[in-house]
């Protein structure tokens, strides 16, 4: 099958399009100016709060350290049941009542290190997802305000340049306005042989 | 003298213009296409519970590696299996808690910083999420598993070959353990004598039978 081919039998909506049926832009400046203002909108309306939300997570989250005590109580649960069914299943597993009694002390003692081991591995982990979270947060503030600076810049170079010119051509108006007068009051008196 | 400026000569040009066109084109499809992903990345980053994946697939193998053998009787009577497996557990749920959040955070900040014009992150959250590393309370648990389980065969093979021994040393009219035979006399004068025997006897009776 010829390359054309395929482009037909893949592409028929795009096939025959042609860049004249793009919509006219006559003032290009104009255009830009309403997309960039279009573009904040959009950002403040759809991400800003999401923003917000992320900066105030990064600084103020602790739902590791939260979920860990109830994480340890649970697994202990869970571990207990599995003996309990285990020695269910053997007939008692010939245990004495000594042998399930340091099992429970030994299961007492796991749930309370367990916790403790949880707290600090969380209250660890936490800090470090918080500080990694808040340093990408800054780093995207950077380039924020690295581009909001540059556009900033671009804007007020063009503003001072337009002044610069506006200046230059009033002083070349009044120059130019001087230089007639004076050559008209020559003519004046040269016609009038002053 | 210079005719008067004229207002069309200052105007954008055709290409200039047609410029504009394509990129107003380009953005218009963008707003359509790729901003409504974005939106809808912004959400998912928002809502999606990456820490309980990550929980799932670490107590899917917790108990995979510590139960999947199925109970055993050794095991069952340790006063410390079920705290060694709770312990396990808590460490790999803790790391697992982290491993989401990290990979949630990273997905919402990678989503921001789209939507902000700056760098996003390619990776997905949830590939970041299932990728929980073995913590060491997990390994250490197994680790004792491992050496219960290999005592326990070790028990039981030792048993096994003692028994085997003692009933081929009975078998050969020899005591249990092979520590005296009975004296064998064709005149029967000496019937019932027993004679120790020797490291010498010992490793003879062993190798030749």
């Amino acid at each position: 099958m010829a390359l054309a081919d395929y482009s037909n039998a893949l592409m028929p909506d795009t096939r025959g399009f042609s860049t004249s049926s793009l919509q006219n832009v006559d003032d290009p400046e104009k255009a830009f100016a309403d997309i960039t203002r279009q573009d904040y909108e959009s950002y403040i309306q759809d991400y800003r709060s999401f923003e917000e939300s992320l900066i105030d997570k990064a600084k103020n989250d602790t739902s590791l350290i939260d979920r860990a005590p109830e994480d340890a109580a649970k697994q202990s649960e869970i571990a207990q049941g599995v003996q309990d069914r285990n020695i269910s299943r053997y007939g008692g597993a010939g245990l004495s009542v000594a042998q399930r009694q340091q099992q429970q002390v030994a299961n007492q003692r796991q749930g309370q290190l367990g916790l403790a081991a949880g707290l600090n591995t969380s209250r660890t982990a936490q800090r470090d997802i918080n500080q990694s979270t808040l340093a990408d947060l800054i780093n995207i503030g950077q380039g924020v305000n690295r581009s909001s600076l540059s556009s900033m810049g671009t804007a007020s170079q063009n503003a001072a340049a337009k002044a610069s010119a506006y200046k230059n051509a009033k002083a070349s108006h009044t120059s130019q306005m001087i230089g007639m007068g004076s050559s008209l009051a020559a003519t004046a008196i040269m016609a009038f042989a002053i | 003298m210079s005719s008067k400026p004229k207002a069309q000569d200052y105007q954008a040009s055709e290409a200039e213009k047609t410029q504009a066109s394509v990129a107003k084109a380009e953005k218009d499809y963008f707003n359509q296409t790729y901003a409504p992903l974005l939106r809808e990345m912004r959400d998912t980053a928002s809502q999606e519970d990456l820490g309980g994946v990550a929980r799932g697939v670490a107590g899917a193998d917790t108990m995979q590696s510590l139960t999947g053998q199925g109970p055993s009787l050794a095991g069952t009577k340790s006063v410390d299996q079920a705290a060694d497996l709770a312990s396990a557990a808590v460490g790999q749920m803790a790391a697992a808690s982290a491993q989401g959040l990290a990979a949630s955070r990273q997905q919402q900040t990678g989503v921001l910083g789209t939507a902000r014009g700056q760098a996003g992150e390619a990776m997905s959250g949830l590939a970041q999420a299932s990728r929980i590393q073995n913590t060491k309370d997990l390994q250490a648990a197994k680790a004792k598993q491992q050496v219960r389980e290999a005592q326990t065969a070790a028990a039981v093979n030792v048993g096994t070959t003692l028994f085997a021994q003692g009933a081929q040393n009975l078998g050969s009219g020899s005591s249990f353990f092979g520590g005296k035979t009975e004296v064998k006399d064709s005149t029967n004068k000496d019937k019932n004598i027993e004679r120790t025997n020797t490291l010498a006897d010992r490793f003879s009776i062993g190798t030749y039978g």
